[in-house]
């Protein structure tokens, strides 16, 4: 399930999150010339137990295996705890990884 | 025959039913946003008629593009949001993404994005005191990337 790349790192307060995903994207315009079905995500987020620290709802122009860089308050983040990502796409998929987060004590 | 057409509409009404992972999908509360042909039509429907104003909301694009397929682009603010939504000229459809920003979260986002030619990036922040900010940048694109 190498589907995804995930980097979360502590830095001082702040969460910094770095995800690759693995991911065609392809367009409508690409996908009639190439006579296949379109399909991209359209929902991408990032948790941390139950709390939500990052969402997009995403459309076809986001570029072939996405790139999001993000960041979010590092208060009551605990060792041990892991950053799970999921995203969505127009077939249905669903895909899950989570990564423990670095640099916590 | 009318047994199997009930059959058939149930099958069909289950599978319309969408499986909601979290607070807010734009795709599915405002799917007109997404089809938009260009960028005020897909504002409108996103957020309805509204007044921008300029603040604390940047947008850091490359000035030419040399990869249409992958721009880089930068979005900060240091205002209280709810929530970042990112368009553009160039494509057929407007909207690119929707940032749903909630408790905790720092608004600097990175991100790459596809453009098929010459155009402008426009950034709408939806603030918590109900302010709508605004800015855009416009950028040239060498090679255009929509083919896939």
């Amino acid at each position: 399930m190498a589907n995804m790349k995930i980097k979360a790192k502590v830095k001082g307060d702040t969460l910094k999150c770095k995800i690759q995903a693995k991911h065609i994207m392809l367009p409508y315009d690409a996908a009639k010339k190439k006579g296949v079905d379109a399909n991209f995500m359209t929902l991408i987020t990032a948790k941390v137990g139950e709390r939500i620290i990052f969402e997009a709802s995403t459309s076809q122009f986001i570029s072939k295996n996405p790139i999001f860089k993000f960041e979010a308050k590092a208060e009551g983040l605990k060792a041990g705890d892991k950053l799970e990502m999921s995203w969505t796409d127009l077939s249905g998929e669903t895909v899950t990884e989570d990564k423990k987060i670095k640099g916590l004590k | 025959m009318e047994r199997r057409k009930f059959l058939g509409l149930g099958l069909v009404a289950a599978a319309l039913v969408p499986a909601s992972l979290s607070a807010v999908d734009f795709r599915k509360e405002k799917p007109d946003a997404f089809t938009a042909h260009n960028v005020a039509d897909a504002i409108k429907a996103l957020y309805g008629d509204i007044k921008t104003e300029e603040g604390d909301l940047s947008v850091k694009a490359p000035k030419i593009a040399s990869n249409g397929g992958a721009i880089p682009v930068t979005i900060k603010s240091g205002l209280e949001l709810k929530s970042v939504a990112l368009f553009q000229d160039a494509n057929p459809e407007s909207a690119v993404v929707v940032f749903t920003i909630g408790e905790g979260m720092i608004v600097n986002y990175m991100t790459k994005i596809k453009m098929k030619g010459p155009g402008e990036i426009t950034i709408i922040a939806e603030g918590k005191d109900g302010k709508f900010y605004k800015t855009s940048q416009k950028l040239d694109v060498a090679l255009g990337g929509c083919e896939g």
